[in-house]
């Protein structure tokens, strides 16, 4: 890969949490326009990668970098990572009583918008905008006057991590397990979301255990996280193949490699 | 010398055997509270206590602008300065006076006090099927040329069917001690309805101990909003009684200290007759090395049955510096009875925050963000949208971030 058009370049990146070795040496690159899929069984370290990206300090980056459009992302604070385009899409959304899902992303704008120097939305654009989103989204009008994830559903928390990235309009989107907890209505509804939110200037990761979600987001390119380390790369015929046999024959080829 | 010697200096100026000197006496007797008192365990007046104060009025000019300045510039005014009534506002059905109670009762040591020395305060009678829409705004702004010790005694009558809104505020603009001593008074005749709101948001030269006591009778519905958002010693007790059947009490407070403040919430719910209601919310919030305390009782009486009471006190320790005691407490002595009670002490969900933060939010806005989301529910019985809007501003400014909520 030409390294000047990385979007995004992980180099030998080890982390952990609470001196544990999770991360043991990751390398990808994600170019504009693309969307990788990242595989892998639980306790692969899917999504602690995904923390890391996103800055979680709970998490300790021992060595290696990561760099977005050519910049250290791990000098920058998680709001910082987000003004730059970073956008994480939760696998469990927090509750937060008393914001409501409207005040919650019009402060999330105001601010993005405020540091990178843009004039701030009027509130008639803003709303406007958030319809049109709820619409692609097809999601209930009444929506934005509930307190942000406050008893939702699992769909509909998944649901509002996609609202939430469609007004943000990140450069790369990390949807980490958004498969999980959706009926197959909902899958099909908020994998045609992130596809209509994709195009040449945007990139996209999904994380996700299960293939299901690959049959809606074509990737176009895989990766196999194994014990801390991409084992396997390949094209979306590797889900497939993924799907039918199942992790055992790569994780085992792969630790014999790296025992 | 200190405050207890600065009021023996009196004892030679009541008239023998006068409700004055009875009180006055009774005080002497009682001695300010100290810890070893349960109801003052964790609110040491000491410190206080050991300046000197003036118990005379010596209040230094202040002009109009001061005053226009400080006031919440609501239409109907009662304004005090330095303890003079400065301005009061004419309307239809309301009598406003400026009140000394002749033969006022006492039951602690602030009390006895209050009724040997006030001779300042207002009283308000509203005459019965009056409704006031419009908030009455009631100001009390003192400048000091030293340490002063006021007592305020107040007395508001509500009659059948009658309805007012009130805004108070005690502020002291002086750089010396200026220690308030308020007694408050408010009987609800039958179906008559209150909405009280208290800003507390001083300096650090403002002590403050405010008993405000409500007696409802039948149907009648009163809300107390107390807004504590500053100032170096404050004790607020607050009671209620009902005295007949569907009552309805609410008391909320949301309290934000910083620095070195002291905040004390008393509260008293006296549920005395059967098929009523209360509900108190009270939410705390305690930043740099603040402490605070909470200490409500629910006494539910053998005659009570079929009533609700709810109270819980959720508080936020912002700094690991501040501190809160919180003493939620309930006596039940009636059967037929749906009470609850609780209180919570924790910090901010560092979830929250980090979720927040990867959606582009600063980390001292999210945190505002949140704790504003955590003390907004108090806010809830606020009907008055200026007073509403007043309170956020002053939790943005006391969290010091520049964010309307």
């Amino acid at each position: 890969m030409d390294k000047k058009n990385d979007m995004l370049k992980i180099d030998n990146l080890k982390a952990g949490i609470e001196g544990l070795e999770i991360l043991k040496g990751i390398n990808l690159s994600v170019k504009k326009g693309e969307v990788h899929a990242i595989m892998g069984p639980n306790g692969s370290g899917k999504s602690t990668l995904s923390s890391v990206i996103a800055g979680n300090e709970n998490y300790e980056v021992i060595s290696g970098s990561i760099s977005f459009e050519g910049e250290d992302l791990l000098d920058l604070d998680p709001d910082q990572r987000a003004h730059k385009g970073v956008f994480l899409s939760f696998q469990y959304p927090v509750e937060i009583p008393g914001i409501s899902v409207s005040n919650f992303i019009k402060a999330a704008i105001t601010e993005k918008r405020k540091v990178l120097g843009l004039e701030a939305m009027s509130a008639k654009d803003l709303l406007l905008k958030m319809k049109e989103k709820m619409d692609l989204l097809d999601m209930q009008k009444g929506y934005l006057s509930r307190n942000m994830n406050e008893g939702f559903s699992g769909g509909e928390k998944k649901r509002n991590e996609i609202f939430q990235m469609a007004m943000l309009e990140p450069k790369l989107a990390i949807l980490d397990e958004t498969d999980s907890g959706l009926d197959i209505d909902a899958l099909r509804v908020v994998a045609n979301g992130v596809n209509k939110l994709k195009n040449s200037e945007n990139a996209t990761i999904v994380i996700t255990h299960y293939q299901r979600l690959l049959d809606h987001i074509i990737p176009d390119y895989v990766h196999v996280l194994h014990n801390g380390r991409i084992v396997k790369s390949g094209g979306k015929e590797l889900a497939h193949e993924l799907e039918k046999k199942g992790y055992d024959w790569i994780t085992k080829e792969a630790d014999k490699k790296w025992g | 010398m200190g405050l207890i010697d600065n009021i023996k200096e009196y004892q030679h100026n009541f008239a023998v055997n006068s409700k004055k000197e009875k009180a006055y006496l009774s005080f002497l007797e009682q001695g300010f509270p100290n810890t070893k008192n349960e109801e003052w365990k964790f609110s040491s007046l000491k410190k206080i206590i050991s300046n000197d104060f003036s118990i005379e009025n010596k209040g230094i000019e202040i002009n109009t602008e001061e005053i226009n300045h400080n006031s919440l510039n609501f239409n109907y005014k009662i304004i005090f300065v330095n303890g003079v009534l400065d301005s009061k506002p004419i309307i239809k059905g309301v009598k406003i006076n400026k009140h000394v109670d002749e033969s006022p009762s006492f039951s602690n040591a602030f009390s006895a006090l209050n009724a040997a020395f006030s001779n300042t305060g207002y009283e308000i009678n509203v005459d019965p099927n009056i409704i006031i829409e419009e908030p009455i705004e009631i100001l009390f702004l003192t400048k000091n040329s030293s340490n002063n010790f006021i007592q305020y005694r107040n007395k508001i009558v509500l009659g059948e069917n009658s309805q007012i809104k009130i805004i108070e505020s005690v502020k002291n603009i002086g750089d010396q001690y200026c220690f308030t001593n308020m007694q408050t008074n408010i009987k609800l005749n039958r179906s008559s309805n209150i909405e009280f709101n208290k800003l507390q948001n001083n300096n650090d030269s403002q002590i403050t101990i405010d008993e405000t006591s409500l007696t409802q009778e039948e149907n009648s519905n009163s809300t107390v909003n107390t807004l504590l958002f500053g100032g170096m010693f404050t004790r607020n007790n607050l009671n209620f009684a009902q005295n007949g059947e569907h009552c309805e009490s609410n008391m909320n407070g949301v309290v934000i200290l910083d620095d070195n403040e002291f905040g004390d919430n008393h509260t008293y719910m006296d549920h005395k007759n059967a098929n009523c209601e209360s509900n108190e919310l009270y939410k705390g919030i305690y930043l740099g090395k603040s402490r605070g305390v909470f200490n409500g009782k629910i006494m539910v009486q053998p005659d009570a049955q079929k009533i609700n009471a709810f109270q819980a006190n959720n508080n936020l320790l912002v700094s690991d510096n501040a501190s809160i005691n919180s003493k939620p407490q309930l006596e039940i002595y009636a059967d037929d009875v749906k009470c609850s009670h609780g209180c919570t002490i924790g910090q901010l969900d560092e979830n929250a925050l980090f979720y927040m933060n990867t959606r582009g939010i600063r980390k001292e806005d999210a945190r505002a963000i949140l704790t504003f989301a955590f003390a907004s529910e108090a806010l809830e019985k606020i009907s008055i949208n200026k007073i509403e809007d007043l309170a956020k501003d002053l939790i943005a400014q006391k969290l010091k971030v520049d964010l309307s909520f």
